[in-house]
């Protein structure tokens, strides 16, 4: 048994090549087609997860670039509104100034109409006040001079009432009322 | 009070006046002093408290009206004021002064005048406003010092003013 396995070792030496840098040809043939059978592998497996990984980068990034675009444009369009909101804000505060301007000056000229009407309705009512109070005096006056004239006379009367004349009054009165009918 | 019992009391004092055989003086007396009470806001108030007894609102009206009018006319008022009827005397007076005229188909003719008038001028006046007026009349003179002078005289409806306190009113209003 010894002498076979030592006659097997003796015939080919494991540890020695034919070549320093070629391989074996056997090797060469299934580690060929060891090689071709995984490139088919990845080829039928790995391919279209590649292909298709690459297709999502590819949109992903096309996505970016759109979103992008899209982003300037409406910082452009921003810009623009920006831009013109200014010129409207000045435009605004012109129209606010002249409005106001208008304002105050129709203000003013009603103020002062109003000034004047009120200053000649005032001046209209002191003239009536002053017609009336002078008006009210003479009648004040009049009814006072009229009260005491009416006292004097009862006074005056009652005082030459005396007996004599009392009877006067009588017989006057008889005499009137019997020549009446 | 009630008409019914004012024609009532009227009625009675009538018939006690009849009886007396005094009538027309009578009627006379209580006619003054029921324009008495009428004007005298005072005497009318004594007359008709009733927190003040009877037998001294009696007593007032015998004080007032003693020795100036009859016993009878004295005893009839006495008899209003003590029942409480004081402060229907003068509509009661009025009854009965028209009932009494009536009994001799006559009209009440008031006259008020400031100062008493004498029997002829009274005389006189009740001719003269019978003749005016076409109409027996009961003539009652009322002495009231508010006329101030003059007379006026009421008949009826009928008003016949000629007195002071008119013409000063007149005056007064044209003035």
């Amino acid at each position: 048994m010894n002498l076979l396995v030592t006659a097997l070792f003796a015939v080919e030496d494991p540890t020695q090549t034919h070549h320093w840098l070629l391989p074996e040809t056997a090797e060469i043939i299934y580690g060929g087609l060891a090689s071709v059978i995984v490139f088919l592998g990845l080829y039928k497996f790995a391919g279209p997860m590649v292909k298709k990984s690459m297709k999502d980068r590819t949109e992903k990034i096309q996505k970016e670039l759109d979103g992008a675009a899209a982003a300037r444009s409406k910082s452009e369009t921003d810009a623009a509104g920006i831009r013109q909101a200014l010129g409207d804000i000045e435009a605004e505060r012109r129209k606010i100034l002249a409005e106001a301007d208008a304002q105050a000056t129709a203000i003013l000229a009603d103020g002062r109409a109003r000034l004047v009407k009120e200053v000649a309705e005032l001046e209209a009512k002191a003239v009536a006040d002053l017609v009336a109070a002078r008006g009210r005096s003479g009648e004040e006056l009049r009814g006072e001079i009229a009260r005491l004239s009416s006292a004097a006379t009862s006074s005056a009367v009652a005082a030459s009432l005396n007996e004599r004349a009392q009877q006067e009054l009588i017989e006057s009165f008889i005499k009137s009322v019997g020549a009446a009918k | 009070m009630s008409d019914a019992r004012i024609e009532a009391y009227s009625r009675a004092l009538f018939e006690v006046a009849q009886a007396e055989g005094n009538l027309a003086v009578v009627e006379d007396e209580l006619f003054r002093m029921a324009r008495a009470v009428e004007s005298s806001e005072q005497l009318r108030g004594i007359l008709t408290d009733a927190t003040i007894p009877a037998e001294r609102r009696q007593q007032v009206v015998e004080q007032l009206m003693g020795g100036k009018a009859s016993n009878t006319s004295v005893q009839l008022v006495s008899l209003i004021v003590g029942s409480g009827r004081g402060r229907d005397l003068p509509a009661i007076v009025d009854r009965l002064v028209q009932r009494a005229s009536s009994e001799q188909q006559r009209e009440v003719a008031e006259v008020r005048s400031a100062v008493a008038l004498s029997d002829d001028q009274t005389k006189r006046l009740a001719e003269a406003l019978s003749k005016s007026t076409g109409r027996k009349l009961n003539l009652k003179v009322v002495v009231d010092p508010s006329v101030l002078g003059g007379l006026v005289a009421t008949v009826g409806d009928e008003v016949i003013d000629d007195t002071v306190r008119t013409r000063l009113e007149q005056i007064k209003t044209r003035i």
